[in-house]
């Protein structure tokens, strides 16, 4: 019986029983106990005594004790159900992004947020707050090394992408899914249609929805766009010399205007999706673990559920 | 018929005519006796060095300038007798000009800036070369620098500061501002238009208007004007586009070594692009740039310096700026769109189901 049971059950009645046999246990210990000197009529006067002043005491110490002993019963049994929960949620979630996929994506983000607070207030250099960032930093002298970092880490890991995508089989399995295809179109304008109520249901996505296609192809582009301009700026005697200054100045205005259009994006757009939309809020650690509930799995991306189903039922068989 | 109450007023206004007249031939008298030395022409001093000393005051340049009521004493306090037994001390302007005096001599910070300033600093380290009062605004015919005639009249200044500076003021007299200046413009700068008047500083001083960090905002007194640019056919946004340029946002941010106004354009040999001898003409600007990126070539003038790329003269910049700033509206409106369809669809679906819209989802599990 769960502790809610057993305490609805309980009744005070059986407290003053449980009392009362225990008064009477300790009286009756006592009975051979007897100080010699005393007639028996005095001792069983005394132990009368004694039982019924113990039996008024045991009935508060035993309703305080029956009490502690429920709220803890009820304690363990919340927490044991708390961590099945969060067990079956584990065990009932899967492994949609691996760890290569993850390692990425965790390059991909800390050198763009390094770029973006060392690179933005630059760009918006007349408000406080840049120069305030700037200063916290270490001075102009000492973002701009930081920058360059964030350079170095991004281009390794474009570069580095290109590399998984053609030599790993996951790599290359993946970027064929990310292919844009004739279906995204399609199921784009059935989502805004069930959005709008025209359609009952939702377009039923495979591993990659055309969202997070988007998403894949906005940071390409801009990874193209933000690494090809920055290093014109960053070896900028050199671009001159060779292109002329104008092409410096493409190179200025388009890493500028990218900078904040792909901030934009992800600050609106990606957070979105992961972070703010009601039903993520806020947010998952699929970045860190890459698991995905069976539920969201379903949900989000059926095609790519049935496939693993399959997969799964033929791994069994085999 | 006179009366005696008319006689009275006579007589009064007499008397008084007369204190006055002796009062003026009293310090007249003083003058006067200065005046039968200094008051000939031509009288000077051979120094033992071979120097000629010019000692002829002409007593009118007195009378017209700001001093008028002043006698010699006043200011060559050290003259007791006649003749003065010893070379008298230089005058030294502060006896009067200074903050607190209740003489009515004009009480400015300029005085205190002086000391402040280059020149006032050379003078306490003990430089005898070292410009004084004197040596800017003349010693008997002194005017307020608003006059014409004035040795200060903003005309005249560059003659003035050229006596010591020579070498700048012949790059200045050739530079644009110089031609202007001597054309009788007057919009033209002076040496004081940029480096101050009596707080003229070193330009390796931050606190000099002339200095790295300054600089742009000395010339953007008149460069960022429309009125005064438009007449010259000169943008006035030079300043504004430096500012948001990496030399200008460099040089915001503390890195002085970041170029700024004077290192490209020169502080006063300033031609305009068109000339071949300017440092920004394009023919040069290897050589300029080259100053700070060795090894600049010709391409460094292939494109232009002050770009402006929300204006069509920025040429292809114009263009990569438009073609980013629909790019991004776009983007940022589809994707606005999207999240408030999407957040619509949720709410509609919480409405109608009571729960967190999950309810919707359900519907098309596979």
């Amino acid at each position: 019986m769960s502790a809610e049971q057993l305490k609805s059950a309980w009744t005070d009645q059986d407290t003053r029983a449980l009392a009362e046999t225990l008064a009477d246990a300790v009286a009756r210990a006592i009975e051979s106990e007897a100080p010699e000197n005393m007639t028996d009529d005095q001792a069983r006067r005394l132990r009368s005594a004694l039982s019924s002043a113990l039996a008024r005491e045991a009935v508060l110490d035993t309703r305080r004790a029956v009490r502690r002993f429920f709220e803890e019963e009820s304690n363990k049994e919340r927490r044991a159900v708390k961590e099945q929960v969060k067990a079956d949620k584990e065990a009932d979630s899967v492994e949609r992004l691996s760890l290569h996929i993850r390692l990425q994506h965790m390059v991909l983000f800390s050198s763009c947020i390094l770029l973006i607070v060392t690179g933005l207030p630059i760009k918006f250099h007349d408000a406080a707050i840049s120069a305030f960032l700037i200063d916290i930093m270490g001075g102009p002298g000492v973002t701009r090394i930081l920058h360059r970092i964030g350079a170095i880490a991004l281009t390794f890991i474009g570069v580095y992408h290109i590399y998984y995508c053609m030599v790993f089989k996951e790599g290359r399995k993946t970027f064929d899914l990310l292919i844009p295809r004739l279906q995204d179109a399609r199921d784009a304008f059935h989502q805004i249609g069930y959005y709008l109520g025209i359609k009952k249901d939702r377009p039923l996505f495979g591993r990659f929805s055309y969202i997070e296609k988007f998403d894949y192809w906005a940071v390409y582009w801009g990874m193209v766009v933000m690494i090809t301009s920055g290093y014109i700026l960053w070896f900028k005697d050199w671009t001159i010399n060779a292109f002329g200054k104008y092409v410096f100045d493409i190179g200025r205005e388009a890493h500028s205007d990218e900078a904040l259009l792909a901030t934009l994006a992800i600050v609106i757009w990606h957070f979105y999706n992961v972070h703010f939309n009601p039903h993520k809020f806020p947010g998952s650690l699929t970045w860190l673990n890459g698991k995905i509930t069976m539920e969201e799995f379903k949900e989000e991306h059926p095609l790519e559920y049935e496939e693993w189903e399959a997969a799964q039922e033929k791994g069994g068989e085999s | 018929m006179r009366g005696p109450v008319q006689a009275t007023i006579r007589r009064t206004l007499w008397v008084t005519l007369l204190l006055a007249a002796c009062a003026v031939a009293a310090s007249a008298q003083e003058d006067v006796r200065c005046l039968s030395c200094h008051g000939k022409p031509g009288f000077k001093k051979t120094l033992p060095s071979g120097k000629v000393l010019e000692l002829f005051v002409d007593p009118t340049s007195i009378r017209l300038s700001v001093h008028k009521d002043k006698h010699c004493v006043d200011c060559h306090a050290d003259v007791s007798e006649v003749p003065h037994p010893s070379t008298p001390q230089k005058v030294n302007c502060r006896r009067c000009h200074y903050n607190g005096n209740t003489a009515g001599a004009p009480q400015l910070e300029k005085y205190v800036e002086f000391e402040q300033s280059v020149h006032g600093k050379a003078l306490a380290a003990g430089n005898t070369k070292a410009p004084t009062c004197q040596d800017c605004h003349g010693d008997h015919f002194i005017l307020p620098g608003s006059e014409v005639r004035s040795q200060v009249y903003r005309t005249h200044i560059p003659q003035v500061c050229g006596r010591c500076h020579l070498e700048i003021f012949g790059q200045y007299e050739a530079s644009v501002h110089g031609k202007a200046m001597l054309k009788g413009n007057p919009d033209a700068p002076v040496c004081t238009s940029c480096h101050g008047e009596h707080n003229i500083r070193q330009a390796k001083d931050q606190a000099s208007t002339v200095s790295a960090g300054q600089v742009a905002n000395t010339c953007a007194h008149c460069h960022s004007k429309v009125v005064i640019m438009e007449k010259y056919g000169v943008k006035a946004e030079q300043v504004a586009t430096y500012n948001e340029s990496f030399h200008g946002i460099a040089n915001e941010f503390g890195v002085l070594t970041a170029a700024n106004c004077a290192s490209c354009h020169t502080a006063h040999d300033i031609l305009p692009a068109s000339d071949p001898r300017s440092s920004v003409n394009p023919a040069n600007i290897p050589k300029t740039c080259g100053k700070c990126h060795p090894g600049a070539n010709a391409n460094f003038a292939n494109g232009r310096i002050h770009i402006n790329a929300k204006d069509k003269s920025a040429g292809i910049v114009y263009w990569v700026a438009l073609g980013f700033k629909i790019l991004t509206l776009s983007t940022l409106a589809g994707l606005f769109i999207h999240i408030g369809l999407d957040l619509f669809r949720k709410a509609k679906d919480r409405k109608k189901h009571g729960g967190r819209g999950g309810a919707a989802h359900s519907e098309n599990k596979p």
